[in-house]
């Protein structure tokens, strides 16, 4: 471009030349450079492996922490850290770890801890209960009661039977069933944006969708 | 009123308004809107990013619960704004997530990706506005929207502007008309009017007429004051003009009436001149017709006394005694000499009184040389004096032939008069830088210093007036004259004892036509002349015989060539031949005897000219003369002559018309011609040789041209224009001064002039011999 400036001899052609120059010059460069960020992206995403279902319900569960308010009156146990409570054996192994190291929720790091009594769980935030322990789900979620802690599990009629989110699978997608009574009578606040995306919210009792 | 300066000043004012004011409205519409569509495009964008926000946070929870319906719905709320073409929701790796569009086309293009930490970035493309911004959801992006929208509310938002600002130039235009119309009242009006009557003024100049007075102060009330100030002092001005003027003119006619004076007087004074020029030219002319008068006067009964006493001593009419020869030659004598003074003296008068012409021509040196001497060797002769001349051939002089050849026999025949019996008189001519000197050096007794001034003085006798000297005393004093008018000067060498030299300078000639030479005295025309063929192979010889038949008119042709003399006689045909007996490589005799056989030139007599005296020797080979060198002139002529009225011996008796009305010339005439054995009949005027001449056609006529009646010259201008006459012969024979117009004339319509002042008694003889050879009657 410079070099077709400097040619003043050529002034009247300079405008064409500067055009020429650009297409012939800098178009097919153009091209090249583009072609090849497409083909990188495109094997970069063939290679990241599509996510697992628990990676997916591991981040949904860190996700459900963002659209729910916790009443102000949290055990005292519960004010240095976000704890993010896994009852029962562990579905996710290490992918929960992964998932939550480094974040924070309402403004505290979050913690994972795994318990084995309801007694334990007077300190968490969030309970994700495993279908392993479905035989005690009454016992723990009436050792639960109105301690404010968010109940997530995958087990059929979760929220049936008195939880407040269950996983629910739609063919290959991740969705969520939510028991608004529930949550709404352990004093939590879900927001309208959560109740917006789950598949189904049940109030009072009832199945509401 | 002119609408032309109403137009101009006003329209412009008018033009001026409209323009002023329209620039500054459209100037300030266009900045109006510009402001006003970059504000709002200003808006449109923060609008649209709020849109985006929006849409952004309420598809937060769909984006990170993985809902795309949830965010479509959200979407879908775009419906109620007309503006958004399409709009996307991008996930966090960039896969497109949901999306919207107005006009359910799936258009929706890839979104470059936005930097880190850059919240939103829009472009305006041709025909739309795309905005793309990231949807953070807690500190933390979650993905990215993208929203395209037209600018179909820009588009319409400038064009009502547009419009709207049309309607106010309008508006603002028509007051700006009337507002202008206001300044015209104010400013223009008064401007025309100062210019109408500045045209007025120009035109009428009228300097009286004054611009009105505006109330308005300022510049055009001074304008108008100036103006007025200025009119008043031109009309001043010119008033002071007209009285300069006026003053001027009667100045003017003071002095035209002056110069009417003056002219008036040059005029009578002018009139004066010319009467006195007429009195002058009526004295000049009436001197003219004296001497004209007078040299006709004087020689007619000169000529009658010289030619009677010539015919009686010839004692033709019975024997004089002794005493009657000597008185009549007294008289011929003293006639001879009072005729040479009137001469003389009509010459003189007639150079002093400037009426002498000269008729200026290439004269050839030795031809003219040759024939003075000629002329001149008889009175040498009488004294045994020896002429001598020397002259380089070729060589000529511009100057008059006559006139020449009487300035040289004045000085021989002085020369001659003043040399004793024996002396030489040598004639020269010698080329000196462009001119030619002439010289005639004699050996006699010399000129004393003290009269060498003197003798060109009129009528001064060099020497003792007791010694026997005959002359008129006019003779160098005419030839002095005649010298100056040729542009020379006659000047003189000469030492008491050793002779004298008179010599003069002449222009040389240059390459000039050569008039026809005419022999001494008389003009002869050459066109009947005989031709005679001179065979003689040496050319001394040639050249005497030559010289000596030329000067009796004849056309001599020259061969040096024996050999080739027959041919040339049978191709020219001559009137006559001489031949010479002595010659190589063919003699006289050989030749005499070719001649005679050759039918050619059998009929061509011949004159033997030969040292050998052998005359019956000729005559037997058919001569038809013989002359023994030396040769005679007289002998030549006479020989050659014979020859020729032998040959053409046809017996005429036509007269020859003497026409004369001096009855004792007219009588001399007749008794001249009758003696020389020719008929003769007599017209004493002009009436009576035109009735004779009617009457029978004489064989010649001889013609004076002051005549009773009806002049020569009319005479001979109706003989020349009249078929039966026009080659008549005449001869003019006149006692006046002719002029040079008169000269030329008669040279065109006559054969021979003879002028009465000269010796023309032997010449009107020999001319007639050779003009009508055969006309003698029998008895002579």
């Amino acid at each position: 471009m410079g070099h077709s400036m400097d040619t003043s001899s050529l002034r009247s052609g300079v405008q064409r030349g500067f055009l020429s120059d650009f297409q012939r010059g800098w178009a097919p460069l153009a091209g090249v450079v583009f072609a090849l960020a497409f083909f990188v992206t495109t094997v970069l995403l063939a290679q990241q492996p599509k996510p697992s279902e628990y990676q997916v319900k591991a981040t949904y569960l860190y996700n459900f922490g963002r659209f729910v308010k916790w009443p102000g009156t949290v055990p005292a146990g519960k004010g240095d850290s976000f704890s993010v409570c896994v009852i029962g054996q562990d579905p996710f192994g290490s992918i929960l770890d992964s998932t939550l190291a480094g974040e924070a929720l309402d403004g505290k790091p979050v913690v994972l801890r795994r318990i084995s009594k309801p007694q334990d769980a007077g300190e968490c935030r969030i309970l994700f209960i495993s279908s392993t322990e479905e035989k005690h789900l009454s016992e723990i979620l009436t050792a639960l009661d109105q301690s404010g802690v968010l109940t997530v599990s995958d087990m059929p009629g979760f929220t049936r039977r008195g939880g407040m989110i269950q996983f629910v699978l739609e063919g290959d997608r991740v969705r969520f069933e939510i028991n608004l009574a529930s949550a709404e009578s352990a004093r939590l606040v879900l927001s309208s944006e959560l109740l917006k995306v789950a598949a189904s919210v049940k109030r009072n009792g009832r199945s509401g969708d | 009123m002119s609408i032309h300066t109403d137009n101009s000043i006003s329209r412009k004012l008018t033009w001026m308004n409209m323009l002023v004011s329209g620039a500054a409205l459209l100037l300030a519409c266009a900045s109006f809107i510009t402001y006003d569509m970059l504000t709002f495009r200003v808006t449109m964008v923060r609008n649209l990013s709020t849109q985006a926000q929006i849409i952004g946070s309420n598809s937060v929870s769909a984006l990170l619960f993985n809902d795309p319906q949830s965010a479509e719905n959200t979407l879908s709320a775009l419906k109620a704004a007309h503006n958004i073409l399409s709009a996307g929701i991008y996930s966090k790796d960039g896969s497109l997530f949901a999306s919207y569009s107005r006009d359910h086309g799936t258009n929706i293009q890839a979104v470059p990706a936005l930097a880190s930490g850059q919240l939103e970035i829009h472009w305006f493309k041709s025909k739309e506005f795309v905005l793309v911004r990231s949807i953070v959801f807690e500190g933390k992006p979650s993905g990215t929207v993208y929203i395209r929208s037209d600018l179909e509310e820009l588009d319409s938002r400038l064009q009502r502007y547009v419009g709207i600002a049309g309607i106010v130039l309008v508006v603002c235009l028509a007051a700006a008309l009337f507002v202008s119309s206001i300044f015209r009242r104010a400013v223009a009006k008064p401007i025309i009017r100062l210019a109408e009557v500045a045209r007025a003024v120009s035109r009428e100049k009228n300097y009286s007429v004054r611009a009105p007075r505006t109330r308005t102060s300022g510049e055009l009330a001074i304008l108008i004051d100036a103006f007025n100030e200025m009119l008043a002092q031109i009309q001043q001005n010119e008033q002071a003009l007209r009285e300069a003027r006026d003053d001027l003119e009667l100045r003017v006619k003071e002095r035209t009436a002056e110069l009417e004076d003056a002219k008036k007087e040059v005029e009578a004074f002018s009139f004066s001149i010319l009467r006195a020029k007429q009195e002058l030219e009526r004295s000049s002319k009436f001197k003219d017709q004296f001497l004209s008068t007078m040299s006709h006067e004087l020689r007619t009964p000169l000529n009658a006394v010289l030619g009677f006493s010539d015919l009686l001593t010839e004692e033709r009419y019975g024997p004089l005694n002794e005493r009657q020869q000597r008185y009549v030659k007294h008289i011929h004598t003293g006639g001879k000499h009072l005729l040479s003074l009137i001469n003389d003296i009509l010459d003189l008068s007639k150079i002093e009184a400037g009426r002498l012409q000269l008729t200026i021509e290439n004269v050839s040196v030795p031809t003219t040389f040759a024939e003075v001497l000629d002329t001149m060797r008889p009175l040498a002769d009488k004294k045994s004096q020896t002429l001598l001349r020397e002259a380089p051939s070729g060589l000529s002089v511009l100057a008059d032939p006559t006139r020449l050849k009487q300035i040289l026999m004045n000085l021989i025949g002085n020369a001659i008069k003043f040399t004793p019996e024996g002396g030489e008189i040598r004639l020269s001519a010698s080329p000196l830088d462009g001119a030619v000197r002439v010289e005639v050096r004699d050996s006699g007794p010399g000129i004393p210093l003290e009269e060498q001034q003197r003798i060109f003085e009129a009528f001064y006798r060099l020497g003792d007036v007791d010694k026997k000297i005959e002359g008129t005393g006019l003779g160098l004093a005419i030839t002095r004259r005649l010298v100056e008018l040729h542009g020379g000067s006659l000047g003189i060498e000469s030492q008491l004892g050793s002779g004298s030299c008179f010599f003069f300078i002449l222009p040389v000639a240059g390459a000039v036509e050569t008039r026809k030479d005419s022999p001494s005295g008389t003009e002869i025309q050459t066109r009947e002349f005989a031709r005679i063929l001179v065979i003689e192979d040496d050319r001394a010889s040639a050249l005497l015989l030559q010289s000596h038949l030329t000067s009796a008119g004849y056309d001599v042709v020259l061969c040096d060539q024996p050999a080739r003399a027959l041919q040339m006689a049978a191709e020219l045909q001559p009137s006559a031949v001489t031949m010479d007996i002595i010659m190589k490589p063919v003699n006289g005799w050989e030749l005499l005897s070719a001649f005679k056989t050759d039918p050619r030139t059998a009929q061509i007599p011949v004159v033997l000219v030969s040292i050998i005296d052998q005359p019956a020797t000729g005559t037997s080979l058919g001569a038809d003369e013989y002359i023994v060198k030396p040769v005679q002139k007289l002998t030549l002529l006479a020989a050659v002559e014979r020859c020729l009225n032998n040959r053409k011996h046809v017996g005429r008796t036509r007269p020859i018309l003497v026409v004369e009305d001096d009855a004792p010339t007219r009588e001399f005439v007749a008794e001249l011609l009758s003696k020389s054995g020719y008929t003769v009949a007599t017209a004493a005027d002009g009436a009576e040789a035109r009735m004779q001449v009617a009457a029978s056609l004489p064989e010649l006529i001889i013609l004076d041209l002051i005549l009773p009646k009806v002049s020569g010259f009319q005479l001979l201008a109706e003989w020349r224009t009249n078929s039966r006459t026009a080659d008549l012969p005449v001869f003019v024979l006149t006692s006046r001064d002719l002029t040079a117009e008169e000269h030329d004339y008669i040279r065109t319509h006559s054969v021979l002039l003879l002028q009465k002042q000269q010796a023309w008694q032997e010449t009107l003889i020999a001319q007639l011999r050779r003009i009508l050879p055969g006309v003698l009657s029998e008895k002579s």
